[in-house]
């Protein structure tokens, strides 16, 4: 087996892994994946996390203010990829978390782990720079489509990347979707990972193109028929890295600060515990370091000789 | 301040001979002047204006009166640092050295146009110090916009000693300069014009050396700002030899990043990527700009990432795509591709091993290249895309692939091999084709011009044999080798080559197709009357089936690119498919293979690849093909099995989801073949080990029952429709449309029943989930009813199959069990009797029935 703290500690340096290394943990994290359900199931204590679009040195910050995975649970509300220029990075090491700790961390997929959309927003790109190829984006992209939709917390939480579906009103029809897939265009897994909260009196079209926007109503309703208290979904930029609406039925978390480098938000991390009580956890972008190769500085260097 | 009138009167022109007394520089024209006393503008009369140099090299504008030419109204020197107004289209505006406002309203704007000119050229040549600026009401009417037309402009000390003091003021100047396109402009022809890059360059060393961080700072700043003005030649004077280093030297210091310094020099340097020679260029120019455009890159994806704004990030961008195209025209032009694929012309490598590992190495940059170059092809016009990929592909490309597909060990090699090929295919599916094609057009050309009468004799289809080598290729390197990178690629190759509408050619490549089919029929139908299409002229295309020539020649280029597709598939499935399939086919096909297949059915990662392909010709290809072949290697049976079987579970859903993808298809054949062969057991058992868990394979068998039951209840909306008209049986007495509906739906009814029937108690245990609870609530409303599953069943087995008459090959008829079999119809009987088949596609059938019994 591979030595996975090992390729953690390579991953938090920023350092290359072998082509072969990301294939077997993409392997070993199929099988994980698989093994868990389109909502899965999670204790309290537990802290929520929201968008992370490849800002490792920001996801390093997240774990380093909230405890560490040695100690605390963590639920990621998915977009762990595209944007940030460390994508590829930032993704292994929430799988290699995965496989460590497997029961201290779920990874929810978000409406950009997916081929598509990694094909356009930076991903696939960052991939080919680091590899020449495109082999490991595809590795990447399958186990996106092994990865959870949505988890409960204590029954009690549900948590998803962008919100709710017309389509399946309760958790367990959600359970009949085979997720397995890349994300459609349109139905109820396309809408649970790109719908929006908004004032609106019903279910109306969203300006994302995919998905939904959804009001205190539809989450109201949806609360009680599945008799959960909250629903905690990422998706949408908040300057202050939080942002509860509908009464507190629903809250969106970011954690992603200083967004693409430049949008000046705090990102933020909710925990809850034992008695769902919530806890909301700041923290600001890293800034650049000393040592010349983990600056923040972007390399976008490419590995290889050139001809042309 | 008010602005003056106009002169409302129109004069007489000025009289030849005035103007010929008078040395003056311009036209006269007409003018009114005013003078500001008190606030007012005050008219002081009407005149003819004319700018005047006289011979001390003095510049005037003079007003003559109208009424008395001799009479100067207004004689105003340019000087010291005048700026000059041009208020809207015909008003200029000054104030004089002796702080006097002067105001001249012309009659016509031509005429304020030439007086304006007059003050450009005056400034240009003698009185630098003036200027002149436009002043215009904005858009929106309030407020006015300022531009300047001409004045002294402010520009950076080019003194070879510079220092903090000196960066400062040029990074204040050289911002400030970029308010107006006047300023910037004269900015950038002195960049363009003096050494000044070098001056920071040299300064930079020293500074660098003398560890003063501020002068560091400052310098990035100022390179920073140039970058800014956006514009190419400076852009591209910065990426030269002797200036690249040290502008990126520049930029490793960044304000943002006081305390960091980046090591981009380093990188450039020894370390870094190499500008590697595989073919000596000849080209010096050629070099230059392979150079310039990977340096560009760098800046943009490295270096200034982070600080480009689109503006700039597009400006670099097409600058790259400007020499990427016309390094793509370069290397089509003279002997480098010659020279390069000369490389892989022999079989015998040298003898001395140290020579012969560098040739080896030499042709394994050869492929490099050749990927470098077919992905930097990429950005271009689609148009440019074709003209390269033809002329590798004529030049011989496919001794490269061959070469790193046969006799290449490196995967790596082999994966850029097979990119190579992707980028090719995806950019246009049939462009190798049709390059072979000409190739072959050209001999049978030449042929045909020595011998006119028979033009039969052109033994090896060279197109054909193309296509198909590839895709063997492609398969073969599927079943055999074992990098996982490898097999994605090649898969998606596959996919892309097995796209039928890729193969019906859509954008370029059916403008190419039908461009070329046009050339061909103008030039058979004047010498060569025989000659058809150069494709199908020749019937080896198609084994052993003929094509009447006649019959071909009658077609249009249309169904001429059909046909070809047609061929294309049907070789795909007597020759290629059997062996990429080889591990899911019961049989293996011929015995120096079977060591392979053996092995590959003990690889679960192949096998998942192999049955996401079963999935994808099963949708994607015309059905009645793929059907057979399918139907006929008892593919299905494998995929069953392997849903049982002890293989990873990844492998167990991707065959449960290629189940699903087939009973989706609402493909009676399919269906009844499943249910007669039992073929759900395995999909049963799965649900079994799993049916109490929350996990991925329990979601993947609910949605295989909710498929089901959304189906059934559609066609619960049209059952009381289907029994008043047809009372339950199939007559093909009833309009196609009908009858096709009510029995695709009728698929999924019958299913159920027969799930119910056959997995009722694994169901039962299972009646929370509400899908299957409507499956078993289904089949009890159906009861009373009648039961028509067995009804069907045995109603069908009565017209019974005689398997072997109806054209199955002896092949075929072991494959089936028939004692355990409740076949519903022989197969072939439905293709000849069933409505839906059109009588084009019972000539297909045919095709095929008789490639098939030849083969």
């Amino acid at each position: 087996m591979m030595d996975l703290d090992k390729i953690i500690a390579s991953l938090r340096d920023g350092k290359h892994i072998s082509e072969e290394t990301v294939f077997r943990l993409c392997l070993s994290s199929q099988e994980l994946l698989m093994n868990e359900g389109n909502v899965t199931h999670v204790d309290t204590p537990v802290t929520i996390c929201g968008d992370i679009h490849g800002q490792l040195h920001d996801l390093l910050t997240l774990f380093e203010k909230s405890g560490g995975v040695e100690k605390t649970r963590y639920i990621f509300l998915g977009d762990f990829v595209d944007r940030g220029f460390y994508s590829l990075e930032s993704f292994l090491l929430l799988l290699c978390y995965k496989l460590r700790y497997p029961d201290r961390i779920t990874l929810i997929r978000g409406n950009h782990e997916t081929r598509q959309i990694t094909k356009v927003y930076g991903f696939y790109d960052e991939v080919v720079r680091k590899y020449g190829n495109s082999n490991v984006w595809r590795y990447c992209c399958e186990v996106f489509d092994y990865l959870s939709l949505g988890a409960i917390i204590n029954n009690s939480i549900f948590c998803v990347h962008g919100g709710l579906s017309p389509d399946m009103t309760t958790v367990d029809e959600i359970r009949t979707i085979d997720r397995k897939q890349e994300v459609p265009h349109e139905g109820a897994m396309c809408d649970l990972l790109w719908s929006d909260p908004e004032d609106v009196d019903t279910w109306s079209l969203s300006p994302r193109g995919a998905g939904f926007l959804f009001g205190k109503r539809e989450v109201d309703q949806f609360l009680e028929k599945n008799d959960v208290e909250l629903i905690a979904r990422a998706h949408q930029l908040v300057m202050e890295g939080y942002k509860e609406m509908f009464d507190g039925g629903l809250v969106t978390v970011w954690s992603a600060p200083n967004y693409c480098y430049r949008c000046g938000n705090v990102a933020a991390v909710l925990k809850i515990d034992d008695d769902l009580n919530r806890e909301y956890t700041i923290f600001e972008a890293v800034q650049a370091q000393n040592e010349v190769g983990n600056a923040i500085i972007p390399t976008k260097k490419s590995q290889m000789d050139y001809f042309l | 301040m008010s602005l003056p009138g106009t002169p409302t009167t129109s004069p007489t022109p000025m009289d030849e001979d005035s103007e010929q007394t008078t040395s003056v520089n311009t036209e006269p024209k007409r003018v009114k002047v005013y003078i500001l006393e008190n606030n007012e503008w005050k008219d002081t009369g009407t005149g003819f204006c004319i700018g005047e140099v006289d011979e001390s090299k003095f510049a005037y504008l003079v007003v003559s009166d109208e009424d008395s030419p001799t009479e100067t109204l207004l004689k105003s020197k340019l000087e010291g640092n005048i700026e000059y107004q041009r208020q809207e289209e015909t008003l200029i505006v000054w104030k004089d050295l002796g702080g006097k406002d002067i105001a001249l309203s012309f009659e016509e704007s031509m005429g304020c146009d030439t007086l304006c000119e007059f003050i450009v050229h005056v400034q240009r040549n003698i009185e630098s110090n003036i200027s002149l600026v436009t002043v215009k009401s904005s858009d929106n009417g309030l407020g006015s916009v300022h531009d300047i037309i001409t004045g002294p402009v402010t520009l950076p000390s080019n003194d070879s000693e510079q220092n903090g003091q000196t960066l400062l003021e040029a990074l204040k100047i050289l911002n400030e300069n970029t308010s107006f396109d006047f300023l910037k402009n004269e900015t950038i022809e002195f960049i363009l014009q003096s050494n000044y890059i070098d001056t920071l360059i040299s300064h930079f060393h020293k500074a660098e050396e003398k560890k003063i961080p501020k002068d560091l700072f400052l310098l990035s700043n100022i390179i920073k700002t140039l970058i800014l003005y956006n514009q190419r030649d400076i852009l591209e004077s910065m990426v030269e030899d002797d200036r690249i280093m040290g502008i990126v030297g520049i930029l490793e210091y960044d304000t943002e990043y006081p305390t960091s310094k980046a090591n981009h020099r380093k990188y450039l340097g020894s370390k870094g990527p190499n500008f590697k020679e595989v073919i000596p260029l000849e080209n010096e120019d050629l070099k230059v700009i392979m150079k310039k455009c990977f340096r560009l890159q760098f800046l943009k994806d490295v270096v200034l990432v982070r600080f480009l704004d689109d503006h700039n990030f597009n400006l670099i961008s097409e600058i790259v795509m400007d020499l990427e195209t016309c390094i793509i025209d370069f290397l089509q032009v003279g002997t480098f591709l010659d020279r390069l694929i000369e490389l892989y012309n022999t079989n015998t490598l040298p003898d001395s091993p140290s020579i012969r590992e560098k040739f080896v190495e030499k042709r394994k940059d050869g492929i490099r290249l050749l990927q470098q170059c077919v992905q930097m092809s990429i950005n271009l016009d689609a148009v440019d895309r074709s003209k390269f990929y033809k002329t590798l592909v004529r030049k011989g490309l496919f001794k490269v692939l061959d070469y790193a597909f046969h006799m290449e060990t490196d995967s790596n090699a082999r994966i850029l091999a097979t990119d190579t090929i992707i980028t090719i295919i995806e950019h246009d599916i049939l462009l190798i084709h049709n390059v072979q094609n000409e190739d072959s057009f050209k001999q049978q050309h030449k042929l045909a011009s020595n011998v006119k009468s028979s033009l039969r004799s052109n033994p090896h289809d060279y197109s054909t044999s193309t296509d198909s080598k590839l895709l063997s290729i492609l398969s073969t390197i599927l079943l055999s080798d074992r990098s996982p990178g490898l097999r994605e690629q090649v898969v998606q190759a596959l996919n892309t080559l097995l796209h039928p509408e890729g193969c019906l050619g859509n954008g370029e490549g059916s403008y190419d197709l039908m461009g070329r089919s046009g050339y061909e029929s103008k030039n058979t139908s004047e010498d060569f009357p025989n000659f058809g299409y150069g494709l199908n002229s020749d019937s080896t295309n198609l084994n052993n089936y003929h094509y009447n020539g006649d019959d071909m020649n009658n077609l249009e280029a249309e169904s001429e690119s059909e046909f070809q597709v047609m061929e294309y598939f049907a070789n795909f499935y007597n020759k290629i498919a059997p062996i990429l399939f080889g591990p899911l086919i019961k049989k293996a096909t011929t015995p120096e293979m079977s060591g392979k297949i053996e092995k590959a059915k003990k690889d679960d990662l192949l096998l998942i690849h192999l049955i996401k392909l079963v999935s994808f010709v099963c949708t994607e290809h015309d059905r009645v093909l793929s059907r057979r072949f399918i139907l006929e290697n008892g593919i299905l049976d494998s995929v069953s099995e392997l849903v049982g079987g002890n293989h990873m579970l990844q492998l167990r859903l991707t065959a449960v989801r290629c189940i699903k993808n087939i009973m989706c298809l609402d493909d009676k054949y399919y269906h009844r073949y499943m249910i007669s062969k039992n073929l759900y057991a395995s999909v049963f058992k799965l649900f079994q080990e799993n049916i109490d868990k929350n996990n991925l394979a329990n979601s993947c068998i609910q949605d295989f029952f909710r498929i089901i039951i959304t189906e059934c209840r559609a066609y619960q909306g049209n059952h009381h429709n289907r029994r008043e008209e047809n009372n339950g049986t199939y007559s093909s007495n009833v309009s196609n449309v009908r009858v096709s509906a009510n029995n695709n739906r009728t698929n999924f009814t019958i299913l159920n029943k027969y799930l119910v029937q056959t997995y009722g108690s694994i169901l039962k245990k299972a009646a929370d989930i509400p899908f299957i609870q409507d499956m078993l609530e289904i089949e009890e409303e159906n009861q009373p009813d009648h039961s028509s599953f067995e009804n069907s069943l045995e109603g069908d087995n009565e017209v019974s199959v005689n398997i072997s008459s109806e054209g199955f090959t002896s092949n075929h008829l072991e494959e089936i069990d028939i004692k355990n079999v409740k076949r519903l119809h022989s197969e072939i009987e439905h293709f000849e009797n069933d409505p839906h088949y059109s009588s084009d596609q019972l000539a297909f059938k045919k095709t095929v029935d008789q490639m098939n019994a030849s083969t």
